[in-house]
């Protein structure tokens, strides 16, 4: 409001703004709309007649698999920081949610919150373990932890090495569930994780995270605590990764040394956030759905099966380099984008 | 029984030394952490595999034929993958060589079968008595490979026009390319040479275990914990990295048990970067910003 500005450009200038906000905010309205869309489809398509029970497993292991990639996404995408070894992190929550059904009787919302809070813990534990390491560094000090925590599960008495652990059935609130009810509780949990995410990403924090990612140096001299940030990325980022372990552990009732030792678990979850698209929302959803139907179309394939998965692979890295999710938004953003402009600078000629 | 177990230490060190390198060569190069290095070694082994027992080809003649036909492999793939990917970020990079891990993996099983295969060269059994312990002939070949190797590579990089290339890459690649360095050229010969030293590392460690198309996965992962001890920049330092944890890894299997055998690269690397991020022979100013 300065005093040589003629009137006239004042008030454009103000309804310019105005307009633009508007945009933003319906904008904003219709990110809204469209997620609630998909979520209200993902609750009313297994209702549908042809869908059958191993569908609705299929369809939980993909969710699985997303909220696994929302955990490193919020590691790889937002802060920066490479993981190998979230595969660590889904075991602990596997593991902590069956020891809990097994030695205090335990059910299913009880375990995936606690097995949460453990990975959480630990993932507090290992950032700060890891705060000084960057790059591949970190990638492989994170493919040490995974192998760590897959040797100890496979040593220590408790959990029961290759054996595992067998559970009951699943029940909800004292309802016995199968596979239906499985994929709803599994779509519920998406829910909450992926408006965790939104939520955190949309924050001072995920402004600090972001910080740090794209210049630790410029971040920590404008006041960012690396220490309290970069912790806080990993325990948060852990506990998401964490929900997703429980999750699958209940799914077939048994946790065992010989799935959770391996290391392709780690590797998947992190190929699901980087193909999808790690630094977006949408991109875990890609990224779940394309490490478990690649492999599923592809089986019948046999060994020819992993040949093309890798060719998929290497095509989606050389041509959406910043995930399918980026490629797919692409142009909607620049829709925006030009709408943006022309409310903004329609006052300024 | 210490000095037992160091031997056998140094042995198994020796062969994860020729992946850490493998994995260094190719890292300072070209930013990218090689998923695939495991897999160049396993098609070699099944290659000698093949030369050895379909062709009966001489011993020197089919690893000589192997080195050749890997480092074609480890050609291929930076022409084919890596080169149209070379503007991307490391992450990227660190991807496709997961696809590329995919697609040998795949290629090896459809060809010759998911079963184990034995390999032909066998090794005179009498173990040999050396400095007091005792050690099978096929340790003793394997670490006389490994220095043989160690000379050629200081040689290479010492004294040859290509050797101090690479290094002068590794140091500064923009200036380098414009003091005329053909880096292309010489990002081709540094894939070629993770073939090379693959090619080695399938032969020898196939007669120690097996032939199959997972063989080498565990000894490329003790080979990027190798090569991350000595610093990720260092070839000295993956060395010394490899032997420290082949002789750790069997202290701790012979003293604490069978158990904790695998788990201790892992809870060594772990300590070693929470106390220094950089490995123990890298450079602080070096790391990615």
């Amino acid at each position: 409001m300065s005093d040589t500005a003629t009137p006239t450009a004042t008030v454009a200038a103000a309804t310019n703004r105005a307009g633009v906000e508007a945009l933003k905010a319906r904008f904003g309205r219709q990110n809204w709309i469209l997620s609630g869309v998909l979520f209200a489809l993902l609750l009313i398509i297994p209702s549908l007649p042809f869908v059958e029970g191993w569908m609705a497993s299929q369809a939980s292991l993909i969710i699985i698999y997303i909220i696994a990639a929302q955990g490193v996404s919020i590691l790889t995408g937002y802060t920066g920081l490479v993981t190998v070894g979230h595969g660590g992190f889904l075991a602990i929550g596997a593991y902590t949610s069956a020891l809990m059904t097994q030695h205090l009787g335990t059910t299913l919302i009880p375990g995936i919150i606690a097995g949460g809070l453990m990975a959480a813990f630990i993932g507090m534990l290992l950032g700060l373990v890891f705060l000084r390491l960057a790059g591949a560094f970190m990638a492989i000090g994170t493919l040490g932890f995974a192998f760590f925590v897959g040797s100890v599960v496979n040593n220590v008495p408790i959990f029961e090495g290759r054996t595992g652990i067998s559970l009951p059935p699943n029940s909800v609130f004292g309802l016995e569930i199968e596979d239906f009810g499985f994929y709803y509780v599994s779509v519920m949990v998406l829910l909450v994780t992926t408006l965790f995410v939104h939520s955190l990403v949309r924050s001072g924090v995920g402004r600090a995270f972001k910080a740090l990612r794209d210049s630790e140096k410029a971040a920590e001299s404008s006041g960012v605590n690396k220490l309290f940030f970069r912790t806080l990325s990993f325990s948060a980022s852990a506990f998401i990764t964490g929900i997703a372990g429980a999750l699958n552990g209940n799914i077939v009732n048994y946790v065992s040394a010989e799935v959770y030792a391996d290391i392709w678990y780690s590797v998947d979850i992190l190929v699901a956030a980087i193909v999808g698209g790690s630094a977006m929302l949408f991109g875990p959803f890609l990224g779940g759905l394309f490490v478990v139907m690649v492999p599923f179309f592809l089986e019948e394939l046999a060994d020819f099966s992993f040949v093309l998965q890798g060719v998929v692979l290497i095509t989606v890295l050389i041509f959406a380099p910043a995930g399918i999710a980026d490629v797919i938004a692409a142009p909607f953003r620049n829709m925006r984008r030009r709408l943006m402009a022309a409310v903004s600078g329609g006052g300024g000629s | 029984m210490f000095g037992q177990q160091l031997m056998s230490g140094l042995a198994t060190g020796s062969l994860y030394a020729l992946t850490a390198v493998a994995v260094v060569v190719v890292f300072r190069n070209t930013r990218t952490i090689n998923l695939a290095q495991g897999d160049f070694a396993m098609i070699g082994a099944f290659l000698a595999l093949v030369f050895l027992k379909k062709f009966e080809l001489n011993y020197y003649v089919a690893i000589a034929l192997t080195a050749v036909c890997v480092m074609g492999v480890g050609v291929l793939v930076e022409r084919l993958v890596m080169r149209p990917l070379a503007k991307s970020d490391w992450l990227a990079l660190f991807t496709a060589t997961l696809g590329v891990y995919y697609i040998l993996h795949g290629i090896s099983g459809w060809i010759w079968g998911r079963d184990t295969k034995g390999f032909p060269v066998t090794f005179d059994p009498t173990p040999v008595h050396l400095f007091g312990t005792i050690v099978s002939e096929g340790h003793l070949v394997n670490m006389a490979w490994v220095t043989a190797i160690g000379v050629v590579l200081y040689v290479f990089f010492k004294y040859t026009k290509q050797g101090i290339a690479m290094r002068a890459i590794t140091d500064d690649p923009d200036t380098a390319e414009l003091m005329g360095i053909p880096v292309k050229f010489i990002v081709t010969l540094t894939w070629a040479m993770s073939g090379f030293l693959a090619a080695f590392a399938g032969i020898l460690v196939a007669p120690i275990i097996y032939v199959a198309p997972e063989m080498m996965d565990e000894v490329l992962i003790k080979g990027y914990v190798a090569a991350v001890f000595g610093g990720l920049y260092s070839i000295p330092g993956a060395i010394i990295g490899a032997l420290l944890i082949g002789v750790t890894e069997n202290l701790a299997g012979g003293y604490l048990g069978a158990h904790y055998k695998s788990a201790t690269p892992f809870v060594m690397i772990v300590v070693l970067l929470a106390f220094r991020p950089q490995g123990l022979f890298g450079i602080q100013h070096r790391r990615e910003v």
